[in-house]
């Protein structure tokens, strides 16, 4: 097993180098004004949103993006293998770069949004309690021993390796996939027509209630309202109570301006027509198959 | 060692501890990837009565009245903005807030499992928090049983004539600390530890994850009180319209 593993990490090292590498080019190259690092950025959160709209991967078949992502998902997970969760990371990586066309410093910034639930939940998992001095390395804290062993961190680094592998192939459908889509394809699945409605509604507010936040953030901000601990729980908790008012005062008006627009009790959008390419089914197919050889010849 | 020193050592350990070492952790969502098939599906069915539950409620205040759809829509948007907005923990790195609690109190418990479910289906495509196959297991924590807690503490509270800010502070923060303890139990459910099984596993998951949450806590519960308290100075025609407890 564990050569498996360091076979595994030695595929996925090079592909880790030169991603580093090459964010590192770009952002010597680019030089930008103030500079994040990979990581949280300003207003990260929108940032998805638009990148799935500028994906070159946003004409293919949204229902076939979405079956495609839980399938590898659930090959992930289910296969639980090294040497799967690896190919899946550089694939949909490359999918997703290459060519869908965003660049590797935002995939790797919106790929590092979980690192820190991955990083502390596999702590609980590679370290554990006994009374006795067991495993390979441990530290005396008073009562008992915290332990770990190798065959612990081994176990830890796969499920690494897992998680990054599902949220790489989540990330292939958000990055490539607008929520608008999403939804049309949540509301071809038979969910209640409501339901699907209340998630558009739901979809544009949000950005309505961002803007209303945001303006009224830079206000209190110019004001010194977000000066310390106490003055931000006070301004925060006034601007979200006003934004709360503001926005259901205007919930009427929202409806008024939908059914002087013909609503009557249901949304409907205009559908691009999306086809989906024999090839690409092929293609997604052979990648299944590979993923299974792959299993089958590792596990 | 006196005594004394004793003891000021322990607080400060724990200070240290509960301080010391946060990364810019959110609300607890499980992650894409994380849970094995069997528990994703398992967590995702447990759901399903609740989700029922707040189905037929939303569909009856739809049916009674067309208008509040964009109400509850707004609902929605609000507790998904609520928790995408960084706020400062303690320590001085960023978190976010849950914001169910908050939902729960203004909104009612069934109509949040709803809206949560939602939520998390737009954390998951425009965060990247949570993920789709453990969608089931962040609804149970975060939209069924957090709110579930919250409400019935603000109502206990109510009932034992608590004073407003106090009540609607332990709600958001006991929902919070709830939320927080279950998502442990899944996932100590899903790793049970080699030799003390399922609770030794779950206990190693709270320690762990204690230094983000207790803060995080605390201060969801802070916020959400001075939240309502604007509510209440700006807005009492509208929270009397919203029946405070009950949306429309």
């Amino acid at each position: 097993m564990e050569k498996t593993i360091i076979v595994c990490l030695m595929l996925f090292l090079p592909a880790f180098a030169m991603v580093i590498s090459l964010t590192v080019q770009k952002r010597n190259n680019e030089a930008r004004g103030h500079g994040h690092g990979i990581g949280h950025r300003h207003g990260s959160w929108m940032a998805i949103d638009y990148f799935a709209f500028s994906s070159k991967l946003r004409r293919w078949n949204a229902t076939f993006k979405l079956a495609f992502t839980l399938v590898i998902i659930f090959l992930c997970i289910g296969l639980n293998n090294a040497f799967v969760s690896a190919v899946i990371i550089v694939s949909m990586f490359y999918m997703v770069v290459a060519v869908g066309g965003l660049s590797t410093r935002d995939y790797i910034s919106v790929l590092s949004i979980p690192i820190a639930f991955i990083l502390i939940s596999v702590i609980a998992i590679i370290v554990d309690f006994s009374k006795l001095p067991v495993g390979d390395f441990r530290i005396f804290i008073g009562f008992g021993y915290l332990y770990s062993s190798i065959s612990m961190l081994f176990n830890g680094l796969r499920l690494m390796l897992k998680i990054i592998a599902a949220v790489s192939a989540l990330q292939f459908m958000i990055l490539t996939t607008p929520p608008s889509e999403v939804i049309l394809v949540i509301r071809k699945m038979h969910v209640p027509n409501k339901f699907a409605d209340l998630m558009n509604m739901i979809y544009r507010y949000i950005f309505i209630l961002l803007d209303a936040f945001s303006k009224m953030k830079d206000a209190a901000e110019a004001r010194l309202g977000y000066r310390d601990f106490k003055t931000f729980c006070r301004t925060f908790g006034g601007t979200a109570g006003n934004v709360l008012v503001l926005s259901l005062k205007k919930a009427e008006a929202y409806y008024d301006a939908m059914e002087s627009r013909c609503y009557d009790g249901e949304l409907l959008f205009l559908e691009e027509e999306k086809k989906i390419s024999l090839r690409t089914i092929i293609s997604a197919t052979l990648f299944i198959f590979y993923l299974l050889l792959i299993w089958f010849f590792t596990k | 060692m006196s005594k004394k020193q004793k003891a000021i050592l322990t607080i400060s350990a724990i200070i240290a501890l509960a301080f010391g070492i946060v990364p810019g952790a959110g609300a607890m969502h499980i992650m894409e990837g994380y849970l094995p098939p069997t528990y994703c599906i398992a967590w995702g069915a447990i759901c399903l009565p609740f989700l029922a539950m707040g189905w037929f409620s939303i569909k009856k205040t739809l049916d009674k009245n067309k208008k509040s759809i964009t109400m509850l829509a707004i609902a929605g948007a609000y507790v998904f903005v609520l928790s995408s907005l960084k706020i400062p923990s303690v320590t001085g790195s960023c978190s976010h807030m849950t914001g169910t609690g908050l939902g729960a109190i203004l909104f009612g418990a069934s109509s949040v499992s709803i809206l949560g479910l939602i939520v998390l289906i737009f954390q998951a495509i425009l965060l990247a928090h949570g993920g789709l196959t453990t969608l089931g297991a962040n609804t149970f924590s975060m939209a069924v049983a957090g709110p579930f807690v919250a409400i019935c503490i603000y109502k206990l509270c109510q009932k034992l004539k608590v004073s407003k800010a106090v009540s609607v502070f332990l709600a958001a923060a006991i929902g919070d600390l709830f939320t927080y303890c279950v998502t442990s139990m899944q996932l100590a459910l899903a790793y049970p530890s080699a030799e003390g099984g399922v609770m030794a596993s779950a206990i190693k998951f709270l320690a762990v994850f204690a230094p983000t949450q207790l803060p995080l806590a605390i201060v969801e519960g802070i916020l959400t009180v001075l939240i309502i308290m604007g509510l209440e100075t700006y807005a009492k025609s509208e929270l009397t319209e919203i029946g405070f407890i009950k949306v429309v």
